[in-house]
């Protein structure tokens, strides 16, 4: 316990000292130079930036409703997973081979442990006096280093997924937009027709009889889309997962997507 | 009326040093943008600490809607947002302020390294600004499961599979958040009680010894 | 001598502050870390094997079997259907492919395309694999295809865990 004043006197029986002090802000004389009181000088200055930090931030949640893709399916596994964009220079460094397979170790614990541990480290890595970034070469070059190299790997990553997904990057930020392509729940009691049992490979995806699996469900596509819409899907393929130019004879293809188009 | 109010409490709890230590201390020339512009970047960690408050009060207006289990939870977030008058801004607020508060938090922490405002004696500030750091990506990570969307599944699945790969105690960490063998409801409920419990308890002790020592040291001083 | 004692007791009570607040914190923390890694020590489900058929009925031509699983996640139960490509080789060993390509999860089919015959194919990023599972080098797949645990068992084939395949890729 602190030692107190022999005639302190104190609030009634309590420890709260008698003393006031007056509750005045010093005078502006009081703070040598351009220094400032944080109350009310200071703080002001930072709610304003704040304020338009803050309607910038409204006007983007607004403009750009929060994304929401399909419900989590399992089965689903067309779909390509993508972390959170903070994450993608560590989920990119892993598909590299000096950071995969048998060297997965050196991907997952050995670089960034190096990296984050070093920064934990630095007040005891760095410990010289001096605090300008151009007098600790060292420091400031492993810094910059590592700066090009989260970012060259988070554009790496980012660039690879788009090249082969185009259509999962749109899901991914257009909000609701995936709903519409929501599968219809499979008819088990449906049964395709034989041009659609002829075609293995389309089975492979959408299932025997069109219930869907890896790709959608297709047993009322008729009401999307009409004969010459799905031959152009067949022909070209479908982004991210379905290929093109699985069925080679354009007759087939003809009588296979008019079928198709009926089903409704 | 408020003076009285506060005179009131004042007489009984002695209040003003505090108040007045809050308000009356300096804050130097060279941190202020309003002389110079380039001090803007002394501006980083106090937004990191706005756009965490919009986080945490944002975040527990959302559990008034949201469910954290399997069946419920896509649909509760769905609901939320598109239903629920301002579902957007609100739940907006919370999915784009995540990133928003990572890139604060990289600026303010690429401030701090490059003014050398680590060296002695702040050595434990920076320490601890890195574990707030890492509670943030934690955090990050358990949020990024909870509305149950493909993207989320399989985003955390992937995550767990890194996490597997560490040697030796891979195998258990990934156990012990999936809380099964499968990605499913026990993952979904662990995540949740990580997010919303575990990490923000361990953040707001952080952020307190943060604001503390930075309030007993002082800021650093010019270059 | 008096110093002496004063400082003991003093010790004496520190240790004593030591150990029952060790006690309170472990009193109160032991049952939950317990209950938080109750998933660690329960023991792996999954271990039942489900029969798909006599061995009989395998050849070294591959065969397509579908078969239920039930598979429990916490207070959820629900049943999945899993299939299987189902080869016999000469010595009668029975190897069981799981059809999910280790490229991005598609389904692969045997003997579709007419370019590689016999060979898994995958439709989505024409991956291939052959007969034993082994990933043909140069298509997307990194991997050779996970089989199932098979035993066999009065006169039937079990189907067990999926396991990695242990194959190498090899030059097709």
């Amino acid at each position: 316990m602190a030692k107190q004043d022999k005639d302190a006197t104190f609030v009634g029986d309590s420890r709260v000292s008698a003393k006031r002090i007056p509750n005045i802000s010093p005078s502006y004389s009081d703070f040598p130079g351009k220094n400032e009181p944080f109350w009310p000088n200071f703080l002001l200055k930072e709610w304003m930036v704040a304020a338009v930090c803050l309607v910038g931030f409204l006007v983007l949640t607004v403009s750009h409703p929060s994304p929401l893709t399909d419900k989590a399916n399992p089965n689903d596994t067309s779909f390509v997973p993508l972390p959170d964009w903070y994450f993608l220079f560590l989920y990119q460094m892993l598909k590299y081979p000096w950071a995969a397979g048998d060297w997965v170790v050196l991907g997952t614990i050995i670089i960034p442990g190096i990296a984050f541990g070093g920064l934990m480290l630095a007040p005891w890595l760095d410990t010289s006096k001096e605090r300008r970034p151009s007098k600790r070469p060292v420091a400031t070059g492993l810094m910059l280093t590592a700066l090009v190299g989260v970012f060259y790997l988070t554009w790496a990553a980012d660039h690879e997924h788009s090249l082969s997904h185009p259509s999962s990057k749109d899901s991914g930020g257009a909000g609701h937009g995936s709903n519409a392509t929501a599968p219809a729940p499979a008819d088990t009691s449906f049964t395709a027709d034989a041009v659609w049992k002829a075609q293995t490979s389309c089975m492979g995806c959408h299932g025997k009889n069109m219930e869907g699996g890896m790709g959608p469900n297709l047993q009322k596509i008729g009401e999307k889309y009409d004969a010459t819409q799905i031959a152009d899907i067949i022909k070209n393929g479908k982004p991210p997962a379905m290929p093109g130019g699985m069925i080679k004879d354009d007759a087939e293809i003809t009588k296979l997507a008019e079928y198709m188009a009926t089903l409704k | 009326m408020l003076q009285k109010m506060y005179d009131w409490v004042d007489e009984r709890l002695n209040i003003t040093p505090m108040w007045r230590d809050l308000a009356d201390h300096e804050v130097p020339e060279h941190v202020n943008p309003a002389h110079h512009f380039s001090a803007f970047v002394y501006c980083f960690g106090g937004l990191t600490f706005f756009i965490t408050v919009i986080q945490i009060l944002s975040g527990m207006f959302l559990t008034m809607y949201y469910v954290p289990d399997i069946i419920n939870a896509y649909e509760s977030v769905k609901y939320l947002q598109n239903e629920v008058a301002f579902g957007v801004i609100v739940r907006g607020m919370h999915h784009w302020g995540a990133s928003l508060v990572i890139v604060m938090m990289f600026l303010h922490t690429l401030r701090v390294f490059f003014t050398g405002a680590y060296k002695k004696p702040r050595e434990l500030n920076w320490v601890v600004g890195m574990l707030i750091f890492f509670v943030m990506l934690g955090l990050g990570f358990t949020g990024y499961l909870l509305p149950w969307d493909n993207t989320a599944y399989f985003a955390t699945k992937v995550g767990l599979e890194i996490a597997n790969s560490v040697p030796l105690i891979g195998p258990y960490v990934k156990m012990l958040l999936t809380g099964g063998d499968i990605v499913g409801a026990q993952t979904l409920s662990r995540f949740f009680a990580i997010h919303v419990f575990f990490l923000p308890g361990a953040l707001l002790g952080l952020l307190g010894a943060h604001f503390v020592m930075i309030r007993s040291q002082g800021i650093s001083g010019p270059l | 001598m008096g110093d002496k004692r004063e400082i003991s007791r003093r010790t004496f009570l520190n240790y004593a502050l030591m150990g029952t607040g060790g006690f309170l914190a472990a009193g109160m923390i032991t049952p939950m870390i317990r209950f938080a890694v109750d998933p660690l020590l329960q023991g792996h489900a999954g271990g039942d094997k489900v029969a798909v058929g006599s061995p009989d009925e395998f050849s070294a031509v591959p065969k397509r079997v579908e078969f239920k699983v039930h598979t429990k996640d916490g207070w959820y139960e629900s049943e999945s259907t899993l299939s299987a490509w189902v080869t016999k080789n000469d010595k009668g060993e029975i190897l069981a492919l799981s059809p999910i390509c280790k490229h991005l999860g598609c389904t692969v089919d045997w003997n579709t395309s007419p370019e590689h015959p016999d060979q898994y194919f995958c439709p989505c990023h024409l991956g291939r694999y052959t007969i034993n599972g082994e990933h043909i080098l140069g298509t997307p797949p990194t991997a050779s295809l996970d089989e199932y645990e098979t035993e066999v068992k009065d006169g039937k084939l079990y189907l067990g865990k999926v396991k990695a395949n242990p194959r190498p890729g090899v030059n097709g």
